[in-house]
């Protein structure tokens, strides 16, 4: 098992390095999103805790987004490359495919994530609230990551490449109920409750409570690490229904042609 | 034991295409057993099956060398291994590290797993390719990488799909003297389709010959065209497939 998530890694590693995009994704985006929020926060004269509570949003929505896609990427570039089916030819099961360039999502999200918390502190005051916190906050989105990859792949293989889309449009719509620059509790009722189904909401909320202000959630880490544990094992046997499935209907061998 | 076993194996796809319509085969342990019919026969469905690519319907089942592709679709994917014509692999990957890929997911470690792609891509002369990128090289060097891929593992049962499907004359001979060196070499079961009638002549010990899904005929080459009085293979393709 470990020689094979090893596998997906380095084929994950290599596709980042050749790819042009893959340097605009981990750079121009987030970078782009994280100035135009401190300028906004600058231009409207917010305190330093506002700002900070802000500029978390877009430097949280930066980092997901770059790691969700590796995960997403194992199965958009095997459809790419037409390969699929040799790839599940191979004693490959759905939890090395996805941890393999997971840990790639890895090191590629805490790159942008230092990136863009260094510049923040340069450029508009921001700081972060101590380790402890931060890595809090890291391990939440990184698993996030990894349960939205893991989505997507179902979406592909249930209804085939037109549903990719959701690989650059699931980071935007969770994080925007989850509360991007504002707490949850300023969502409308039915989205509030539905923030409150989403691991990700209770990661912010926790985050944010150091820079003062949140939607005080009871228990945030309990309840955000639990909401992972089983949403994550429910992704991961979904996403063995749908493989089997697909080979059921002949959808994995279209997906290679 | 048989290396492949098919009991009653029957596929309809969803579009209500029934591509087998009760196919059942036993393919000894060591030979090269070809699979052969027209465009739009069911060869290509039963491969996957074996494969374990796709999901035959209820009844049925294919063991491979004793191992179920339905109860033990994992032990099996350990034994075998496939190639399939129009070979297609990650683009911006070379040939080594796309070998290098694949043998790690088949759970090679170093150093046999450098000494084994460094055989293969002597084997297969693919030296002067072997850094260069999947999309940079010609068709023939990609269905040698394919078939490179394909032995990876060391399959016990090797399937080949159309392997020379596309290919210029001269190369597709070459590969053709690849498959029955390799097979020599390791004793190792092939299971071969395709339509091109010189290639199973020059490969099969047996063959069946499928149309609608089913088999009409099995045996030797020789023995069937004897039965179909036909001076070859071509002539027993002509007379099955009318």
């Amino acid at each position: 098992m470990i020689q094979r998530i090893m596998a997906f890694a380095y084929r994950d590693w290599l596709f980042a390095r050749r790819n042009i995009f893959s340097v605009v994704e981990m750079l121009f985006w987030p970078i782009v999103g994280m100035l135009s929020i401190g300028l906004m926060g600058n231009f409207l004269k917010l305190t330093r805790d506002q700002q900070a509570f802000i500029l978390t949003g877009a430097i949280a929505l930066g980092t997901l987004q770059v790691t969700q896609l590796d995960v997403a990427y194992a199965l958009l570039h095997d459809i790419w490359s037409k390969s699929v089916k040799h790839t599940f030819l191979t004693p490959t099961g759905v939890v090395e495919y996805l941890i393999g360039p997971w840990l790639i999502g890895i090191v590629r999200g805490t790159v942008v994530f230092s990136l863009l918390s260094g510049f923040s502190m340069y450029g508009f005051r921001f700081y972060l609230p101590g380790v402890v916190p931060t890595l809090v906050l890291l391990s939440g989105l990184f698993l996030t990551a990894l349960l939205m990859g893991g989505l997507v792949s179902i979406l592909v293989l249930q209804y085939g490449q037109k549903a990719e889309i959701s690989a650059w449009t699931f980071a935007y719509l969770f994080i925007l109920v989850a509360g991007i620059y504002y707490p949850a509790t300023q969502l409308p009722s039915f989205f509030y409750h539905v923030a409150l189904l989403i691991p990700l909401t209770y990661f912010l909320d926790y985050f944010r409570t150091f820079y003062g202000t949140s939607a005080h959630l009871s228990d945030p880490l309990l309840k955000g690490y639990g909401l992972l544990a089983v949403t994550i094992i429910g992704m991961f046997i979904g996403l063995k229904m749908s493989l089997s499935r697909a080979r059921r209907t002949g959808v994995l061998l279209r997906l290679s042609e | 034991m048989w290396a492949v076993s098919a009991k009653e194996v029957r596929k309809t796809y969803p579009n209500g295409v029934k591509a087998l319509q009760g196919v059942s085969l036993d393919v000894q342990k060591g030979e090269i057993f070809g699979v052969l019919g027209p465009n739009g026969a069911g060869k290509t469905t039963f491969l996957n099956i074996i494969a374990t690519l796709l999901i035959p319907d209820a009844g049925g089942d294919v063991e491979i060398l004793g191992q179920s592709v339905l109860r033990q679709p994992k032990a099996a994917r350990h034994r075998m291994n496939l190639c399939s014509g129009n070979a297609n692999f990650a683009w911006s990957l070379t040939i080594r590290e796309n070998l290098r890929f694949y043998a790690m997911l088949y759970g090679l470690k170093n150093p046999q797993r450098e000494r084994k792609i460094d055989e293969l891509i002597s084997v297969f002369s693919l030296g002067s390719y072997a850094d260069r990128r999947f999309d940079e090289v010609s068709t023939g060097t990609k269905q040698r990488m394919a078939l490179a891929k394909s032995m990876i593992n060391d399959p016990e049962l090797l399937l080949l799909d159309e392997p020379t499907v596309g290919m210029d004359p001269d190369i597709s001979l070459k590969v053709r003297h690849h498959i029955l060196d390799y097979q020599k070499q390791t004793g190792c079961t092939v299971l071969v389709t395709t339509h091109y009638m010189p290639e199973a002549q020059m490969l099969c010990g047996r063959v069946a010959f499928v149309r609608d899904g089913q088999i009409l005929a099995l045996g030797t080459p020789a023995e069937l065209q004897t039965k179909l009085n036909a001076k070859d293979m071509e002539g027993v393709f002509l007379e099955l497939a009318k």
